[in-house]
This record gives structure tokens, sequence and C-alpha cells, in this order.
């Protein structure tokens, strides 16, 4: 797999790099803001971006930004955004073009080393990895309004594993989670599809947009 | 404060015209009184004339104070109350020097002296204005100096605030982080050998991301970063979709109110809508942001059942205190029936 960094504070990217060397995942460019972002996935056509929000030049949210644009031209490139907020409109600008290879993780996340390297392996293959507090921003606001929701059409059970999909968990590990069997999480993922009215395909995919409805519901 | 010193104002002008009608009424009957009697008794000299001069005298003394009174405040009023007054009393002097039989025309003399007094009066006040015109300056250079000072004192705290955002961002947070990133990563390789002694990394791991979120929210409580990014109507709408009711905003500026103003504004929206969804009963709420004349005026309108009561120490009052620190002016009406709208206007030239 090969990586670029987009990250400015420099103690961070570099125990990164030497997190990511350590499992044998190439670091092909390293930058410190917004324009070098859009420069090295144009450059080096990386599997995925690790792009901080607030990068130079203007601290605010130049990664996103810069990010989207990159994505634009290059929308094969996963982009897995840390930052140290919650900011769930950030993550659905970054999903409006409807394609997956998406992550929005906190920055202190890296911590769980296994855990950031499967997120980063699903970004860089075309799913999602959103944090489990992004994601229980937008179930808190949702569930106060369901009935406006595009979402009140699941039952609570099928919101749960929608849910555990948008952090990015296979079946086996939402199976785990919820204490059901695998078999019992893909007939929950399949009636979800039908009710959000998921087009055929790719699997993976299909989980990628279920994903994009559940975005778009917190999105109001 | 002001609509009601018009009201007072106005009652009292009210007032003055009644007493003004009721006394020249009674002067009136006074007259026709003495008259009739005057009558009655044979006539001669014609003594109720000197009644109704009276009665005139006085009733021109409270007129020409009446006129006098609805001078500008100040020197002008107050030579208008001494003008008044001298122009009666001239003429009770005159009808004096008539009545007594056009001797030597005296009230001439008068007249000139109350004119001299009256300029004496002018010539005394704009004397000493003009010895002592740096007490009126120095009293509007001290308003001019502490609405300038103040309005800095805040600024320079909400960019104070800011910087410490910032310095947490990059300084504390992103230490915390690196931390957690060595932790984890020593976690890892002990994994298969020594089982224990990764937990342990992994409990200090967990402590650091708790110290990391408490970090986070302390900023946000700063400054929601929304705000920092992209501004005013942006942190509205995100403030907007994370309440669990369904909320419009309507904000169009032109450009960035200073931070401290922005602040203020995101502040009062954000609890004014905390209100909205605690006592609202789950109906809509309405943000708008409208900037004109110099003024930033920020509305939270709600379709809920209104009635609300100023809690004391409640954090509506606690917005007060911020918003007019900032000399923005804060409202709230709340009608049994027609809702809750909290508005707050703020400075923002």
């Amino acid at each position: 797999m090969r990586v670029v960094i987009a990250e400015d504070q420099a103690l961070l990217r570099e125990g990164i790099v030497a997190l990511l060397s350590e499992h044998d995942i190439e670091v092909v460019a390293q930058v410190e803001d917004g324009p070098g972002l859009v420069r090295v996935i144009g450059g080096h056509k990386p599997d995925v971006a690790i792009v901080d929000v607030r990068l130079p030049p203007t601290f605010t949210d130049e990664g996103i930004r810069a990010a989207i644009e990159a994505r634009e031209r290059h929308p094969d490139v996963g982009i897995l955004i840390l930052s140290q907020y919650v900011e769930p409109a950030y993550t659905a600008e970054l999903m409006a073009g409807g394609q997956g290879g998406i992550g929005y993780l906190l920055k202190e996340r890296v911590g769980d080393v296994p855990g950031f390297l499967d997120a980063l392996k699903r970004v860089a293959g075309g799913g999602t990895a959103l944090d489990r507090e992004v994601v229980a921003e937008l179930v808190q606001t949702r569930e106060a309004e369901p009935g406006d929701s595009a979402l009140a059409v699941l039952s609570p059970r099928e919101r749960e594993v929608l849910e555990l999909v948008a952090e990015g968990r296979t079946n086996a590990a939402i199976a785990r989670s919820l204490v059901v069997t695998v078999g019992a999480v893909e007939k929950h993922i399949a009636s979800i599809f039908g009710k959000l009215d998921v087009p055929g395909g790719d699997d993976d995919h299909r989980r990628v947009l279920a994903v994009l409805a559940f975005l778009r519901a917190g999105d109001g | 404060m002001r609509p009601d010193q018009a009201a007072i104002g106005w009652a009292g002008r009210a007032d003055w015209d009644d007493v003004v009608v009721r006394q020249a009424t009674a002067s009136a009957l006074l007259v026709f009184g003495c008259t009739t009697i005057w009558g009655l008794t044979g006539g001669g000299v014609f003594w109720p004339g000197w009644v109704a001069f009276g009665l005139a005298l006085a009733l021109g003394l409270v007129a020409a104070l009446r006129w006098a009174w609805e001078q500008t405040p100040g020197l002008t009023r107050r030579l208008a109350v001494q003008g008044a007054v001298s122009i009666v009393v001239l003429t009770l002097e005159v009808g004096l020097w008539m009545g007594t039989g056009f001797g030597t025309p005296w009230p001439f003399w008068s007249a000139l002296g109350y004119s001299v007094l009256l300029l004496a009066h002018w010539l005394v006040a704009v004397g000493w204005f003009r010895l002592h015109p740096e007490r009126e300056q120095k009293l509007t250079r001290r308003v001019e100096e502490l609405t300038r000072t103040r309005r800095g004192a805040l600024d320079v705290e909400a960019a104070e605030l800011r910087r410490i955002e910032r310095d947490l961002h990059d300084g504390a947070q992103a230490r915390l982080v690196a931390l957690s990133m060595q932790l984890g990563r020593a976690e890892e390789r002990l994994g298969g050998d020594q089982p224990e002694l990764a937990a342990e990394f992994r409990r200090a791991r967990d402590e650091a991301s708790a110290v990391i979120g408490e970090l986070r929210d302390l900023a946000r409580g700063i400054a929601p970063p929304v705000l920092a990014d992209r501004g005013l109507p942006a942190a509205l709408e995100a403030l907007g979709r994370r309440a669990p009711i369904t909320v419009t905003v309507t904000a169009d500026l032109d450009r960035r109110p200073a931070a401290v103003i922005e602040t203020a504004a995101y502040f009062v929206a954000a609890e004014a809508l905390t209100n909205a969804v605690k006592h609202g009963g789950g109906a809509p709420a309405h943000v708008i942001v409208d900037e004109a004349g110099g003024r930033l005026t920020v509305a939270v309108r709600d379709e809920g059942p209104g009635g609300a009561e100023a809690d004391p120490g409640g954090g509506l009052e606690g917005l007060r205190a911020r918003v007019e620190a900032l000399d923005g002016t804060f409202s709230v009406a709340s009608a049994p029936g027609a809702g809750t709208t909290v508005t707050a206007e703020l400075p923002c030239a």
C-alpha cells in the first residue's frame, strides 16, 4: 500500500511514518500544507492519503478543502482525515460525491495501532471508516426526531447495524459487537439495503451508499 | 428607558395644558363675577379691570414658563425662562404705569435692566464654556475612550482565547496524540509476549485519550472549530443540524464580524436553541442573522408554547451580561401561545 501524509505537526507525522513503515506500508510523500497535498496526490497516485484537517496556510479547514479538490481529479485515491474534533458536516462534504474511500478519525485513534491500520486499509480499498464519535453525534441528533429522518424506515436494530457499518466494521465484527450470528447481521444488512433503496451491485459499494444515506440523514 | 421618559414628558405637557385651561376658566368666572358685582353696586371706577389684569398676568406667567420649558435643555432653556419671567414682570410694570396715570416712563429703565441681566447671563454662560471647554471635551473624550477600550479589551480577550485554543491544538493536544501513538506502538510490540504489560500500556493510552477528550471539550467551549474555520453562518448551520428539533437558519453576512461579536452571537443562538429544545415541546425553531447599519442582529424564534420566564442566574441571563458588555441589547419575548423569541443586537461596525 502506498500512502501520502499531509500533516504539519512534525511529531505526529514522523510517528505515523515510523508506525506505517514498521508494517510495510510505504509512505511515498509527506507534505505540510493543502496545496502540497493536491500536488503529491496528482504526482504519486497513492492508494490513500492521510490528511490533517487544519493545515497551513489558513489553519482552518484547509485539509478538507484540499482533499475534496484532489478527489475531484483523482476519485480512486482514498482519503483518511485525521482531526482533533468531530465535525459531521466535513464528513458529509467529503462523501458528497457518492464515492467510498473516505475515513474520518479522531487523531488519538492512531494509538490503537491495529484499528488504525485496519481503517487505513478499508479506506484504501474504497470502504469507509467513520469515527465512532462522528457516528454517535449523528445518531444522537437523528434519534430525537426519527419521524423526519430518512432512517425512520429502519428498525432500531437495523439502525444499530448501520452505525457499525458506518464505522467500517466487518460483518463478523458487527456480529461480535451485537452478540448475534453473522447470518443475522447479513440479513439485517440486506434489509437495510432494501429499505434505503440502495441499488444492487458490489457489496462494498452498497455499504458505502448505505453509509452515505446515513450521513445525509444526519445532514438534515 | 426612552419611551417611558417620552410618556412622562407627554403626560406632563397634557397636565400643564389642563392647568392653563382651568386657570383661564376660573379667571374668566372671577372677572365675570366681579363685573356683575360692580354693575349691581352702581358702577363707578371700573375696579374689576385690576382683577382681570392680575389674573391675566398669572395666566401669562404660566403660559410663558410653559413655552420656556419646551426649549432645548441647557443654556437656551435657562435664557428662555429668564426672558419669559422678565417679559411678564415688565408687562405688570407697564400696566401699573398706565393705571397710575402715565407718569415718568420708569418701566423703560426696568426693561433696560432686564435686558442687561439677560445679556449678562448669556455672556457669562458662553464665556464660562469658552474658558472651560476642556470639561465638556474631556467628558466626550472619556466616553469615546471608554467605549473603545472596553471593546478593545473584549477583542483582546476573544483573540487571546482563540490563541489559547490554537495553542492547545498545536501544543498539548498534539503531544498527547503523539504520546498515545507511542503507547500504542509499545502495546502492539508487547502484545504477543507480555499481555499483562500490554494491558498496562492500553490503560495508559485510554487515560491519554480521556485527557485529549477533555481538552477537546475545553477548546469547543472557547469557540467551536467550525465557527473559527468558517464563520457564523456555517457554524449556525452546524448548530441547527445538531439540534434534535427542526431548525431553519437564515444568515446572510457580507463579511465576518469581529471574533468577539461572532462568538457572542454564536453562543446566544446556541443557548436560545437549547432553551427551545427544552421548553419548545419539539416545535421547530428559526435562527435569523442580519446585519444592517453597523448592528448585527441574531434572533432565535421557536414555535413552542411561549410563556417562558427569565430565570435569574440562568443561561439567558448570563448571555444578557455578555451581550450588554459588548454594548449590545438583549431581549426575550415570550407571550403565552406566541412562542419564544430571543433577540440580541450587537455592534459590528
